[in-house]
C-alpha cells in the first residue's frame, strides 16, 4: 500500500497524536506499581517494602528546604503517571504539592483517594501547637512533621506504605507483608545498634536552626536549648542572635545543627561560642552517603556522635 | 593386802559407777546436741518452708498485680479509646459545620505613591478575600472577592473539575483566563509593584474572563499543556466588549495556549508558552462593519533556583511579547491597527528576606501603535516573612502616548502587602 505524498504530513500528525493520546505515558510499564514520593527517604522505604513490585520516584532530592521545594512543572507528568503518592503529611508539603496535584490530572492520588498515602497516619506526633497563630511563626498546626528522624517511628511509616500499597493492589499483599516483615527486622537490628552507638548523645544540649530535630533528640536523649530562627520559618533578629549566643555559653551547648538553611549564621555563632556546627539534612538523600533510609539515619547518628566525642 | 585386794574392785566399781553415772550424762549431752541440731535443722526447714511459702505468695501477688496492671492498661487503653471516640464524636458534632467551611485568606495591598506629574496618594490598591474548597468528589471551587477604591467585585469565582478522564480539566465561571504568564497573575502577586503597561494596554489588565476553559495535559515525559477557552471577553479593563450582553457566538473570544517547561539542570529551567486569542467579530460603535480581533502572546521564563538554597538565592528572568490586531473607529472611518509590545524583567534573590530586580516596559497605544511608553523600573523587595512584604520601586516612564498623566514622568511606590489565613493562587500563580 502506498501512501500518497500529500497525505504524509497528516499521517505523521496522526501518528504523533496516537503516540501522545492513545498511549498514555508509562502504560508500557504497567506491570510495576508506579510510586511517587515527596521525599527520598519515603521513596527508599517504599523500595524496601515493594521490592520488584514497585518503581519508585522522588520529587524532592533531599537537599531542599521543606518550605522551598521549587514547584517545577516537570513534577506534573510524574505525578500524572503515578499509581500511588507517598507524602510526609502534617502539612510538610503544603507549600508545593497541593498546587501540583491541581494540575496533575490524576484523580487516583488526590487527597482522600486510595492512592494518596499520608505516611503520618498512626505516628505519635510531637510539638503539636496548642495555639495556632502566625504570630508563632510558620507553624505546622498538626505537629512537627520531621518524624522520619526517629527510626522507631519509621517502622510505622513502613507499615503505612505496605498497608497502603496492599489496599491499592491486594493481589500483592502476601509479598508486601513478607517484604515488610524482613524490613522491620532489619530496622530493628539497626535500631539496636543505633541505641548503643548514640549513648554519648544522652544529655547533650543542642541548638537547631529550624525545629527539625525533636524526634531524634527525643529518641536519644538530647536536649534542645534554642533555635536560630526567632520563630519557625522566621529569620532571627540581631538581638536574638546575641541572646542565643549567651544562652549557648551559659548552658554549654555542644551542637548547632542546621540543614538546608544558609550556613552563614551557624558558622558565625560557632566561631563566637565554640559550639560545633553541623550540617545534616532532615529529609534524607541530601548527602551521597544517605541514599537509603538506613544509611541516612546511620550517617546522622554517627555524625552527631563524632561531633560530641 | 586385803586393802590391796579390796582396793581393786572398789576402784573398778568406782570407775564403773562413774561410767554408769556419767554415761547417761554424756549420752544426754550428745543427744542434746543432736536435738539442738535437729531443732536448728527443723527451724531452718521451717524458715525455708516459710520463705518458700512467702516466695509463692509473692509470686502469686506479683502475678495478681501484673494481671491487675495488664487489666488496668487494657482498661486504660480501652477507656482512652472510648474517650477518644467520644471526643471525636463530640468534635465531629461540634465542628462538622465549620470543618466543611472553605479555607479562607485575606490579602491587603496598599501603597504610598508619588508621581511627578500626578502627585501623591495613599493608595488602597486592593483587599482580596480568597476562599476555596472541594465541591464534591468531582469538582472544587474557588473565589476571590476584591475590594478597592473603585468598589467591590467578584474577581474570580470558578468551579474546576477534578476527576475528568483523559487528562482533561474543565473550568467554568469567572476566572483569569490562561493567556500568557503574568497577565493571569493577581497584581499583589507580581514580582514588582504595578502590572506592566504593555499588559494593561494590550491585554486589558488581568485576563479576567467569564466563560469556560478546558485544559489538556499531554501524556509526554515532559510538561506540555494545552488550553482551549471561550469567553465573553478577555481582560478586566477591556471595555470594548461587555460581559452582560447576549451576543452572536462570533462575538465571543476564543483562546488556545500551549505551555511547556524544561529542566536545563537540577537548578535551571526554562518555561515557554504561546497564547492565541481570536474574536471573530468585534462591532464598533457607529460602524456596521465587523472585523476580527487577534491577540497573540509568547512568554519565556528562565529560572535559576539552586535546590539546596532556593529559599535564599535565585534568579528569574521573564519576558512576554504581545501582538494585537484590531479595528478601531477614527474620524475618517474604521481602520485596522497592529501593535507590538511587551515587557522583560529580572529578579535576583539576595537572601531569604531581600530581593531586587528591574522591569523594562514597552507599551504601545493599540489605537496608535506609533506612540509608545517606555518604562524603566528598578525595585527592591523586603519579605519580612512569607506573609508580610514591603517593596520600594522607582519608575521612569518615557510616555509618548499621553493618555494618562499617571503614566508619565518619575514615580516612586512603597508597597505593603500582608496576608492572613490560607492564601494560594495555585499552580498558575507560581
Amino acid at each position: 500500500m502506498k501512501i500518497p505524498l500529500k497525505k504524509v504530513p497528516w499521517a505523521f500528525v496522526a501518528l504523533v497524536l496516537f503516540v501522545f493520546v492513545a498511549l498514555p505515558g508509562g502504560a508500557v510499564f504497567a506491570q510495576q506499581i508506579r510510586v511517587i514520593a515527596s521525599w527520598p527517604a519515603l521513596a527508599d522505604i517504599a523500595r524496601q517494602v515493594g521490592k520488584d513490585l514497585v518503581s519508585v520516584d522522588s520529587l524532592a532530592t533531599g537537599v531542599e528546604d521543606a518550605h522551598g521545594v521549587p514547584m517545577k512543572p516537570s513534577f506534573v507528568p510524574r505525578l500524572n503517571r503515578a499509581d500511588v503518592l507517598l507524602l510526609i503529611g502534617l502539612d510538610d508539603e503544603h507549600s508545593w504539592l497541593p498546587a501540583l496535584l491541581e494540575v496533575a490530572n490524576n484523580p487516583k492520588i488526590l487527597p482522600g483517594r486510595p492512592g494518596y498515602l499520608d505516611c503520618s497516619v498512626g505516628i505519635t506526633v510531637l510539638e503539636a501547637p496548642t495555639r495556632v497563630d502566625r504570630a508563632e511563626g510558620d507553624l505546622h498546626p498538626k505537629g512537627n512533621p520531621h518524624y522520619l528522624l526517629d527510626p522507631v517511628r519509621a517502622k510505622v511509616v513502613a507499615q503505612n506504605i505496605a498497608g497502603g500499597l496492599a489496599r491499592n493492589f491486594p493481589q500483592h499483599q502476601p509479598a508486601l507483608e513478607k517484604n515488610l516483615k524482613a524490613y522491620l527486622a532489619e530496622l530493628d537490628t539497626w535500631i539496636g545498634r543505633w541505641d548503643k552507638l548514640a549513648a554519648p548523645l544522652r544529655g547533650v544540649k543542642y541548638v537547631e536552626y529550624h525545629p527539625e530535630w525533636v524526634y531524634l533528640a527525643d529518641r536519644y536523649g538530647m536536649k534542645r536549648i534554642g533555635s536560630v530562627e526567632i520563630k519557625p520559618g522566621v529569620e532571627p533578629t540581631p538581638n536574638h542572635i546575641v541572646e542565643l549566643t549567651q544562652q549557648i555559653k551559659q548552658e554549654k551547648a555542644q551542637l548547632l545543627i542546621y540543614g538546608a538553611q544558609n550556613p552563614r549564621l551557624p558558622k558565625q555563632i560557632a566561631s563566637e561560642t565554640g559550639i560545633k556546627s553541623l550540617r545534616l539534612y532532615s529529609g534524607g538523600g541530601g548527602q551521597p552517603e544517605t541514599d537509603t533510609y538506613i544509611k541516612w539515619i546511620d550517617y546522622t547518628v554517627r555524625s552527631l556522635v563524632q561531633a560530641v566525642s | 593386802m586385803v586393802f590391796s585386794i579390796l582396793r581393786v574392785p572398789v576402784f573398778g566399781a568406782f570407775l564403773l559407777a562413774i561410767f554408769v553415772l556419767l554415761f547417761p550424762v554424756l549420752s544426754w549431752a550428745q543427744s542434746a546436741e543432736i536435738e539442738a541440731l535437729r531443732g536448728a535443722v527443723d527451724g531452718l526447714q521451717q524458715q525455708l518452708k516459710n520463705a518458700l511459702q512467702r516466695i509463692d505468695q509473692l509470686e502469686k501477688e506479683k502475678n495478681a498485680t501484673t494481671g491487675k496492671i495488664d487489666q488496668l492498661e487494657q482498661d486504660k487503653s480501652s477507656t482512652g479509646a472510648r474517650i477518644g471516640q467520644v471526643e471525636k464524636s463530640i468534635q465531629g458534632v461540634q465542628s462538622a459545620p465549620t470543618a466543611l467551611n472553605p479555607s479562607m485568606g485575606f490579602v491587603l495591598d496598599a501603597s504610598i505613591d508619588h508621581r511627578s506629574k500626578a502627585g501623591g496618594n495613599f493608595n488602597f490598591r486592593s483587599a482580596e478575600l480568597g476562599i476555596a474548597a472541594s465541591v464534591d468528589p468531582f469538582a472544587r471551587m474557588y473565589g476571590f472577592i476584591n475590594g478597592s477604591s473603585n468598589g467591590v467585585e467578584v474577581d474570580e469565582a470558578a468551579a474546576v473539575t477534578t476527576s475528568l478522564p483523559w487528562n482533561l480539566t474543565a473550568k467554568g465561571g469567572r476566572f483569569l483566563a490562561d493567556f500568557g504568564r503574568l497577565p493571569k497573575t493577581h497584581e499583589h502577586e507580581l514580582p514588582f509593584v504595578n502590572e506592566p503597561l504593555a499588559v494593561q494596554r494590550m491585554v486589558g489588565g488581568e485576563t479576567q474572563a467569564d466563560g469556560v476553559e478546558v485544559n489538556y495535559l499531554f501524556p509526554t515525559p515532559f510538561f506540555l499543556r494545552a488550553t482551549f477557552g471561550g469567553y465573553n471577553k478577555l481582560g478586566e479593563d477591556n471595555d470594548r466588549l461587555d460581559n452582560a450582553k447576549s451576543r452572536s457566538w462570533s462575538r465571543f473570544t476564543y483562546l488556545t495556549r500551549l505551555n511547556t517547561y524544561f529542566d536545563l539542570t537540577d537548578n535551571q529551567s526554562v518555561e515557554l508558552g504561546t497564547s492565541h486569542t481570536y474574536t471573530p467579530s468585534v462591532r464598533l460603535p457607529g460602524d456596521n462593519l465587523d472585523g476580527n480581533r487577534v491577540l497573540n502572546g509568547i512568554d519565556l521564563t528562565y529560572r535559576y533556583q539552586p535546590l539546596d538554597s532556593a529559599v535564599y538565592q535565585g534568579v528569574v528572568v521573564g519576558t512576554e511579547l504581545f501582538r494585537n490586531s484590531e479595528r478601531f473607529a477614527f474620524d475618517d472611518g474604521s481602520k485596522r491597527r497592529q501593535s507590538y509590545g511587551g515587557y522583560g524583567y529580572a529578579e535576583l534573590k539576595l537572601n531569604k528576606n531581600w530581593s531586587t530586580g528591574f522591569l523594562f516596559d514597552y507599551a504601545p497605544s493599540i489605537e496608535s501603535p506609533g506612540k509608545k511608553t517606555l518604562g524603566y523600573s528598578p525595585f527592591v523587595t523586603w519579605n519580612l516573612s512569607e506573609f508580610n512584604r514591603l517593596r520600594l520601586q522607582f519608575s521612569h516612564m518615557d510616555d509618548r502616548v499621553r493618555e494618562d498623566k499617571a503614566d508619565r514622568g518619575n514615580q516612586v511606590f512603597l508597597q505593603w502587602t500582608t496576608v492572613i489565613g490560607a492564601h494560594t493562587h495555585g499552580f498558575l500563580g507560581r
